[in-house]
């Protein structure tokens, strides 16, 4: 394969009424990400495109896109992979366009901000004036940490098919992090997330079609996690949640030791001063 | 009351119905002869366990379905407001479906 060719969602809202498709035909190189081909593009023939990137592996989550009608990460998905000659590159469905491939993720962080993703501790003084650190188990981190992968890239979303129904439904990447939080040993704010999510858009719409969890570049899983959030909810409700126990504060430092003095050489070296 | 209580109320009245409606079929087969015939349906109702069996099944199916109707509905991305009136809507329509078919039942019994 010496040539690639791109099918490119053009939008601009000064000009056009609804997005149409553009074509370039591109040289390709091994190895060559969706990502490059953009960029290239962008250098080489037409340097009105837009599309949003930034770190180019995979850790910031800015460079979502509907390639070949899938949500993946531009930078995450060599060419070779997909095993055609032709790519389709859209802006991520279930938002707003703001120009080509820009999608407006600001529906997804006003979701994220309202499920309090935030320790939540239950000592407010400790919080004011920490005095030490909250400890914190490997065995407690192992059962969040999956989920706390998340860059918030929004692919999730743009798969989610109750999202795509209703714009309201709070969606896999904000319930996800809600269980997240709530499972955090140092956390006291589990019921406040859960009065959140607990609502006719929230929780419930999840129909476990699985499509977040696919979508996910982090492996995140988020429809496992909302299954917990029910389970958690529920288990709240009918009073079978375990009362959380308050973090523990590690203990202060202790004391240090006076340094023990180094011995002297028992031979000593020759000329030095005895 | 909170979604969760009203989704519990749906994972009740499901197990409910997989055995209420399991024991259903099963007398229903044994029973012989025309069990739906509009004579063996008020020959049953006569009696109190049956009667208790057709009234527990009427609330649990109506409450499965309308509240997976209700689900859907909600998806469309309604409004508050419309939310407040999709809830009150399916009640008076439950209400309404529990009072036409209760009566037969009641009336025989």
């Amino acid at each position: 394969m010496e040539k690639i060719t791109f099918k490119v969602q053009r939008y601009d809202p000064d000009k056009d009424k609804k997005p149409h498709i553009q074509v370039f035909t591109i040289p390709f190189k091994h190895g060559m990400t969706v990502l490059d081909g953009l960029i290239y593009i962008k250098e080489n023939v037409d340097n009105t495109l837009s599309f949003r990137s930034s770190c180019r592996m995979g850790i910031c989550g800015s460079c979502g896109m509907l390639i070949n009608n899938l949500p993946m990460l531009a930078c995450h998905t060599p060419i070779e992979e997909l095993k055609k000659d032709t790519i389709t590159v859209k802006s991520l469905p279930n938002f707003p366009i703001v120009r080509d491939l820009v999608a407006d993720l600001s529906p997804l962080f006003e979701k994220h901000k309202s499920i309090k993703p935030y320790i939540i501790a239950p000592d407010m003084a400790e919080i004011e004036k920490p005095t030490a650190e909250f400890l914190q188990a490997q065995g407690q981190l192992v059962e969040f940490v999956q989920f706390a992968y998340c860059v918030k890239c929004g692919l999730c979303m743009a798969a989610c098919p109750t999202v795509a129904t209703d714009k309201h439904f709070l969606g896999p990447q904000p319930l996800a992090q809600a269980y997240r939080y709530s499972a955090d040993r140092r956390d006291g704010g589990a019921k406040e997330r859960f009065h959140e999510t607990d609502t006719p858009h929230g929780i419930w719409l999840c129909h476990l079609a699985g499509a977040c969890s696919e979508a996910c570049p982090k492996g995140v899983d988020p429809a496992l996690a909302m299954q917990l959030l029910k389970r958690a909810i529920i288990a709240d409700s009918l009073r079978l949640r375990k009362k959380p126990v308050p973090p523990s504060v590690a203990p202060p430092q202790a004391e240090k030791k006076p340094r023990v003095a180094v011995p002297e050489f028992t031979i000593k070296k020759p000329g030095a001063k005895s | 009351m909170r979604e969760n209580h009203l989704k519990i109320l749906q994972y009740v009245t499901g197990i409910g119905l997989f055995f209420l409606v399991g024991l259903h079929l099963l007398l229903m087969h044994l029973a012989g002869g025309d069990p739906e015939s509009w004579s063996s349906v008020a020959q049953r109702a006569a009696s109190a366990g049956w009667l208790t069996i057709y009234i527990l099944i009427l609330i649990f199916g109506i409450y499965h379905g309308l509240h997976g109707v209700r689900g859907l509905i909600l998806e469309l991305s309604l409004p508050n407001r419309a939310v407040k009136v999709l809830n009150w809507s399916i009640v008076l329509i439950g209400l309404a479906v529990f009072g036409y078919a209760i009566y037969i039942p009641v009336h025989a019994f």
